[in-house]
């Protein structure tokens, strides 16, 4: 049901012929503001179902890359953004891809189930049928008798939840989730994750998921991307092969914290090329 | 929930009651223990006293003055409305419409009235013209305040879901400015009565400011009073009706 008729036949094909053709493959992706150059040169290819997670130094162009392959910005020329298959313009992504930015943006003038089916309205859907389809989600999103609630009467976290059921009620095949936790205390922001990998493994969409926690970044990836100090590029890529379902207990493994080392390593690299004594 | 100080709690209503009670009371005793002409204060007795005995008058000149400022708001808040939103959707007419806006506005309003008088003709119509380009100023900087407030951020969102210019307009634009366009069509209230009454003092065929004018030239100021008692309460009764619409609209403060 979660899946559209394009990713079957995506899946299909991968299982004949490897590697499988990527959802997401952008090549020597640059972007420039006036002076100042966000990313330069970003590659990477994304594959269908996989969990993605980028990490990197603030200001680092995460959001920059997010804003392009979510449609909202044009890339440099000569950047190659490539959708399911197709070379596309950012704006064709627009309606495309399902965003989700840092800030939970819920409208305040609408109860829980009315955010959550705003993009299906937007959409054209029959509000009536969004409205039932969202009830039925409620529960799976801890929102359960929640319907009705407005945003001022809800906690941190439960205004990310619905952020995150209303990303999820867009059913596109490739999720951008922005540093969704960001803003929540540590506790709320473990119990999310784990429940977020819970949902993911239900409806298995693509996920590319930007952070600065690194731990976060293991804990949830397939696969953790390291981005260079500005102009952004990848820096380091490094599969994350950990068991799923992943437990609390993870963080603590013998090679959850080898990788840990290894990413931390990376990202101070870079933030020491920003904030270090040794960059003239 | 907070507390909006322009809404009236119980408490203020029956504090405000027992003050004006209060004033009626020594201004009774004033009048009568003074012995005070009418032209310089009747007694309270008296003015209510002609309520009833000028009913039919002061009823009519009621419901003539707040038609014509009712009129007029409506049609100030309209052309206020649609010129914050044009402002917004092109933001080059900005440059030019804020400094004319505030050329007008930094005039007294009723400087424009015999100009309005001549154009419009002594009727209501005038009173209308008048009211709305009052009104319309203050709707004009409430609602371009209530766009402004639109954070860009959610407009991106609305972009990601492939959402059309007017659904952003529609769903987003419009609820965001609500709060700050109701609470100027509040404060449009009791201007609306004020620029009504003010222009039919200076010319027109009926309403509670050409009542007052007409009990002047008599020198009956029972009548004068009478009048600025039920302009009074017309314009309480229009401000809280409005009030309580921005309670209900704006739900989510």
């Amino acid at each position: 049901m979660m899946t559209r008729p394009q990713t079957d036949f995506t899946a299909a094909e991968a299982a004949m012929t490897e590697p499988a053709e990527p959802i997401l493959d952008l090549r020597n992706l640059s972007k420039t503001f006036g002076e100042v150059q966000a990313i330069k040169g970003v590659d990477l290819k994304v594959q269908p179902g996989e969990f993605v997670t980028v990490v990197g130094p603030s200001g680092c162009g995460k959001s920059t890359l997010f804003n392009i392959v979510s449609g909202l910005e044009e890339p440099d020329s000569g950047s190659v953004l490539r959708f399911e298959g197709r070379s596309v313009m950012a704006r064709d992504l627009l309606g495309n891809v399902s965003f989700m930015p840092q800030r939970d943006l819920l409208l305040a003038w609408r109860n829980v189930i009315d955010n959550a089916i705003l993009p299906l309205e937007i959409e054209g859907a029959n509000r009536a049928e969004a409205r039932k389809e969202a009830e039925r989600m409620l529960p799976e999103f801890g929102l359960a008798g929640f319907a009705k609630q407005y945003p001022h009467e809800l906690s941190g976290g439960m205004r990310q939840r619905v952020a995150l059921m209303r990303t999820f009620m867009f059913k596109r095949d490739l999720m951008l989730l922005d540093e969704p936790f960001g803003a929540l205390d540590a506790l709320t922001r473990t119990m999310m994750q784990r429940w977020l990998l819970d949902v993911w493994q239900k409806h298995r969409r693509t996920v590319l998921f930007i952070t600065h926690d690194v731990d976060e970044a293991i804990f949830l990836g397939d696969r953790v991307l390291v981005m260079t100090a500005r102009p952004g590029a990848i820096k380091l890529e490094r599969k994350v092969d950990l068991p799923r379902p992943r437990n609390a207990d993870l963080v603590t493994s013998p090679e959850f914290i080898a990788l840990k080392r290894d990413l931390l390593d990376a990202i101070e690299e870079e933030s020491m090329k920003t904030f270090g004594p040794s960059s003239h | 929930m907070t507390h909006d100080p322009m809404t009236p709690s119980r408490h203020a209503l029956a504090r405000g009651l027992l003050g004006g009670g209060a004033l009626f009371l020594i201004w009774e005793i004033a009048a009568r223990g003074f012995d005070l002409p009418a032209y310089i204060l009747p007694a309270v007795s008296e003015i209510l006293l002609r309520f009833w005995t000028a009913r039919d008058v002061l009823g009519g000149a009621a419901v003539y003055t707040l038609g014509e400022a009712f009129g007029g708001y409506l049609l100030g808040g309209a052309v206020g409305v649609a010129l914050a939103l044009c402002v917004t959707l092109v933001p080059v007419l900005r440059r030019v419409i804020v400094p004319a806006a505030t050329a007008v506005n930094s005039v007294p309003i009723v400087a424009f009235s015999p100009l309005i008088l001549l154009w419009f003709g002594m009727g209501a119509g005038s009173k209308v013209v008048m009211v709305a380009v009052a009104v319309s100023f203050t709707m004009f900087v409430s609602a371009l305040a209530g766009f402004d407030r639109v954070d860009e951020r959610s407009v991106n969102l609305m972009r990601s879901f492939g959402a059309s210019r007017a659904a952003i307009l529609w769903k987003l634009r419009l609820p965001t400015a609500l709060p700050l366009i109701l609470s100027g069509m509040r404060l449009s209230t009791v201007r609306s009565l004020i620029v009504a009454i003010v222009t039919e003092m200076l010319g027109a065929y009926g309403g509670l400011g050409w009542v007052i004018y007409q009990a002047v030239i008599v020198i009956d100021f029972v009548q004068v009073w009478a009048a600025i008692f039920v302009a009074s309460a017309a314009s309480l009764a229009f401000f809280g009706f409005v009030s309580f619409l921005e309670r209900r609209l704006v739900f989510w403060r």
